[in-house]
């Protein structure tokens, strides 16, 4: 096996782990706190892209520039989403919960057709986008490097701020116990709506950051959905400091069974879904 | 504790004909009591006559409630608990609802933190129950869901104090406690009540809180069957077949 090859697929894999860990800290806390598995979450990644993509040809906007607009847009279309569909099924049982997320997900995927077709979108004309340094036969992109630098410094942001600011503090009792936070003056409800709200911006710079390193399908949020949910999943659920080492678990292996095995770009997807499955029935049988 | 004095006359608590239920199962059916401001009031009865449901309706814990519910002349019908906590009312719920992964400090913090008035004074009320529950102060730092049963019990009464309230609703606090400490939460409450707190107290241990209360209540089915003082109902000989198996 060549060395330089299982560094490259190392470092890849490494970097690619921010993307991820910024998705996914989105999902886990609007699992953690509100308790609602989200199979739409991945959309908000989605609309964050295609939204970087408009206003870039429309307004020739660079991505870094757009994340002042595309980030609170999708505060915004959160919290719209959580008043409007996500509040009503709070109580109902999970299934229909789950059935909600995925409805929605299949709506935000076909407006986006609709809007953009079907085509992948490619912000071809960043000047940035080619630069890179060779390291010893390593090659390392300007653009994989910033957006795991951003995204690291964004979940690290997450972190503190849910242990030291009252928000975070408020999110973690209303997380812990509804009851409870509600008896001590919370407004459950608009913790819920910011959680959200904060769930769907974490997406979507995630998907700013996706428009620069691949060019987006409408269906490129599912994937990232699943990818979460993989992380999620081995981290434990409710688990937000884990994310951080279940991320870079699934990049690093995905990366490696993608650069070391032959035609194994394919078996990406295999990855993570291999590794939900091992996870369950490992934690299921452990239990047993 | 708090330092408003009640209002002279204005009840700490007026309710009239609450009926209120969980979906379809009604529980209360037309409850009509009323607490004087200061005073302590016991709510005895059987397990499921809706006991910790009456509690629930007041502090807003209980959606499509009927009837009206005022305290210290203040109308609660419909708000939700968070705006019912800074009306003064603090509730220690059936299996207290801490913060498990919180410690004591930040559980007692958060009794505080998201009520202006209660926020300002978080130090001195601090104080005052650690003074009531020593045992809190020794534990700051462990993870409430790590106490024992009783120590559990003494902090949800402390983080309830923390918001300074007028009335404070008390849920079974004696359930599953070694009968020390349930002599301990008694003495705690009693000692609430003294400073100041209209206390209304849910319980089955009923000759301890009857032994405490100024007015005691007996709800059956959902509906108060009788009440009097608490020494009156000690010595009532239906209260003590009933209730004491005496």
């Amino acid at each position: 096996m060549d060395p330089t090859l299982v560094l490259q697929g190392l470092v890849s894999g490494v970097l690619a782990a921010g993307l991820y860990a910024l998705v996914s800290v989105g999902l886990a806390l609007a699992i953690g706190v509100i308790g609602v598995i989200n199979f739409a979450h991945g959309e908000f990644f989605m609309i964050g892209a295609f939204l970087a993509y408009q206003l870039f040809v429309s307004f020739g906007f660079d991505p870094l520039l757009s994340l002042i607009f595309v980030a609170p847009a999708l505060f915004v279309i959160g919290a719209i989403v959580y008043r409007s569909t996500i509040r009503y099924v709070l109580e109902a049982p999970e299934l229909n919960q789950m059935l909600l997320t995925f409805g929605l997900s299949i709506i935000f995927q076909n407006l986006a057709l609709l809007i953009w077709g079907g085509d992948p979108r490619s912000i071809s004309g960043v000047p940035y986008r080619s630069i890179g340094v060779q390291l010893g036969g390593i090659s390392i992109g300007l653009v994989p490097l910033g957006s795991f630098v951003i995204s690291l410094v964004l979940v690290l942001a997450l972190y503190v701020g849910l242990a030291r600011t009252r928000l975070g503090r408020a999110m973690r009792a209303v997380a812990q116990n509804r009851v409870g936070a509600s008896l001590v003056g919370l407004e459950v409800d608009r913790i819920y709506l910011v959680a959200f709200a904060l769930s769907a911006l974490l997406a979507g710079i995630g998907g700013v950051m996706i428009a620069v390193i691949q060019s987006p399908t409408p269906t490129v949020g599912f994937a990232f959905t699943l990818k979460a949910f993989a992380i999620v999943v081995l981290a434990g659920l409710g688990n937000i400091r884990g994310i951080l080492w279940a991320s870079l678990a699934v990049a690093v292996s995905e990366s490696m069974v993608a650069t070391l095995v032959p035609n194994g770009d394919a078996l990406r997807n295999a990855v993570f879904f291999a590794i939900i499955f091992i996870v369950l029935v490992g934690r299921a049988w452990r239990r047993a | 504790m708090s330092a408003t004095a009640p209002t002279a006359g204005t009840p700490a608590l007026e309710i009239h004909g609450l009926e209120a239920g969980y979906g379809k199962i009604q529980v209360l059916w037309g409850i009509d009591l009323t607490v004087e401001a200061g005073s302590f009031v016991t709510v005895i009865g059987a397990n499921g006559t809706g006991k910790t449901t009456l509690l629930r309706a007041v502090s807003g814990l209980v959606r499509g409630v009927h009837g009206s519910i005022r305290a210290f002349g203040q109308d609660l019908h419909g708000h939700s608990p968070a705006r019912i906590v800074r009306a003064g009312i603090g509730h220690v719920p059936e299996g207290r609802q801490l913060f498990p992964l919180m410690t004591v400090a930040e559980n007692l913090a958060s009794g505080a933190d998201y009520l202006p008035g209660a926020a300002r004074e978080i130090t001195r009320s601090r104080a005052t129950v650690f003074e009531l529950f020593p045992r809190l102060a020794e534990r700051q730092l462990q993870l409430a869901g790590t106490l024992s049963g009783g120590e559990q019990q003494m902090l949800a009464i402390g983080r309830a104090l923390m918001s300074r309230p007028r009335l404070l609703l008390v849920d079974e606090p004696s359930l599953g406690l070694a009968p020390s400490l349930t002599k301990a939460v008694f003495r705690a409450l009693a000692e609430i009540n003294r400073a100041g707190v209209t206390v209304v107290l849910v319980e089955q241990n009923v000759q301890r809180s009857l032994a405490l209360a100024d007015r005691a209540f007996v709800l059956e089915n959902g509906r108060i069957v009788k009440q009097g003082r608490g020494s009156e109902l000690l010595d009532d000989p239906a209260v003590r077949e009933a209730y004491l198996s005496l």
